[in-house]
């Protein structure tokens, strides 16, 4: 049975089996390769991506639980070839290094200042718990993110 | 049952019910999927057919009922923080759904799942839930039955299929209760060793009754009921409450694991003692 979901606002039917994990159903059907496999774990959050809304793993998200959900990607918050506020704030702190986890930050960070504009040092650190650098460069991004907010 | 081979999302909870009865032994139920997900890296085999129970309102519900808060197995960790915030008989509720693991997945895992999965042996809800002297609902076609929890505990892996946990039920309390934890990180994996704790106080302050469970140091969470023994009647003292620990932490034999020995695991229970004593004032 095909699952139908709305990914970056464009609806979209999925042949897989209901049991694949949803960041394989966005690389291999919807080449939307943003969110990265990485631990399969739910521990790095390079793959994480907005079910209606909300920052989830898809790693550990089954394709049939995306039914008839809206799926946000990393490529769905530049639309227009712009980088959002997160993104042009990570660009100018120089923030990115390896680049495994920056689809997963961005989308972490994009979430959580949406619903917390002014947040403390501390709360960005809480709201970066499960996306890991494996670059360690934790230290410019969350300034990245505090200069968002205008902290 | 108009199932996908391996998927049904059912819709209520008699639906739900039906298709658990009638898949038997091959289904099993799924909710946030945070762990049967990993069942491949765990090298173990998925069922040929998972109960998809994101669908089922009755699931998802937090209600207040004859003298008890019933949390329907269905909310997620965040659902559950935020919803018991600010109340100190639940604090160590709200702080193990509200810190365990990470965001994005506080955000898909259940109440249902914390319980009813048999190998996590980390899991924060479980000792949370033993100190507040919970009782789980466990539904099947025929009726429902309640049990305390840790004889659910006890039973879960031997449940006949068609039976799912639907709620759970924490007495009201005008006890305080406080959740240590100790993860190697400061956050985001799993904890070495967990204390739960939850206290009633008497006119002169003292301990009238305490509550202690142990998560993450056996392989299922338990309560210390010879700390409890010892700690009923004495001053609300972090100190002595630490040291009645040290004496008594050799009762737990630790599992051992990749991230700590078994040995560690207990050792560091005392000082867990003394941290939930602390964060009661």
């Amino acid at each position: 049975m095909p699952i139908d979901m709305i990914v970056n606002g464009e609806a979209k039917q999925s042949a897989a089996d209901p049991m694949t994990p949803l960041v394989d159903v966005l690389r291999d059907e919807f080449h939307l390769t943003g969110a990265k496999p990485v631990c399969r774990e739910g521990f790095c959050g390079a793959c994480t991506v907005l079910v209606d809304g909300e920052p989830r793993a898809a790693c550990l998200t089954p394709a049939g639980l995306a039914q008839g959900r809206e799926i946000g990607t990393v490529e769905g918050l530049s639309a227009g070839g712009r980088l959002n506020p997160v993104q042009a704030s990570l660009v100018e702190h120089d923030a990115v290094q390896c680049g495994m986890c920056f689809p997963g930050m961005v989308v972490t960070l994009t979430h959580f200042l949406a619903q917390t504009p002014r947040p403390s040092r501390d709360q960005v650190r809480a709201a970066l718990t499960g996306n890991a650098c494996r670059c360690t460069g934790y230290e410019r991004i969350v300034a990245a993110a505090l200069d968002v907010a205008g902290a | 049952m108009t199932a996908s081979p391996s998927f049904y999302a059912a819709s209520s909870l008699p639906a739900a019910l039906d298709a658990l009865a009638e898949c038997g032994a091959e289904g099993a139920p799924l909710a946030g999927g945070t762990w049967i997900m990993r069942a491949p890296i765990r090298h173990e085999p998925l069922k040929p057919i998972y109960v998809g129970l994101g669908g089922v309102p009755e699931l998802t519900r937090i209600e207040e009922t004859d003298g008890a808060l019933a949390i329907g197995a269905g909310v997620t960790h965040s659902a559950l923080g935020e919803a018991i915030a600010g109340r100190p008989e639940l604090r160590v509720l709200a702080e193990a759904a509200g810190r365990s693991a990470n965001p994005a997945i506080r955000r898909a895992a259940t109440l249902g799942g914390n319980l009813c999965t048999a190998d996590f042996a980390a899991a924060d809800l479980v000792p949370a839930l033993l100190c507040l002297d919970a009782e789980v609902e466990i539904a099947a076609r025929g009726g429902t039955e309640r049990l305390p929890l840790a004889a659910f505990l006890d039973l879960r892996q031997s449940l006949e299929p068609g039976r799912l946990l639907t709620r759970v039920l924490v007495p009201r309390s005008a006890a305080f209760s406080a959740h240590a934890r100790l993860p190697l990180r400061k956050a985001g994996d799993y904890p070495t060793a967990i204390v739960s704790l939850s206290i009633t106080r008497d006119a002169a302050g003292r301990i009238a009754q305490a509550r202690i469970a142990v998560g993450s140091v056996e392989t299922v969470a338990r309560r210390w009921t010879r700390l409890e023994a010892a700690l009923a009647g004495a001053p609300l003292d972090a100190e002595a409450a630490h040291h009645m620990a040290t004496e008594l932490a050799d009762e737990f034999v630790g599992r051992d694991g990749v991230e700590a020995p078994g040995w560690y695991r207990v050792s560091v229970l005392p000082v867990l003692v003394r941290r939930a004593v602390i964060a009661l004032h």
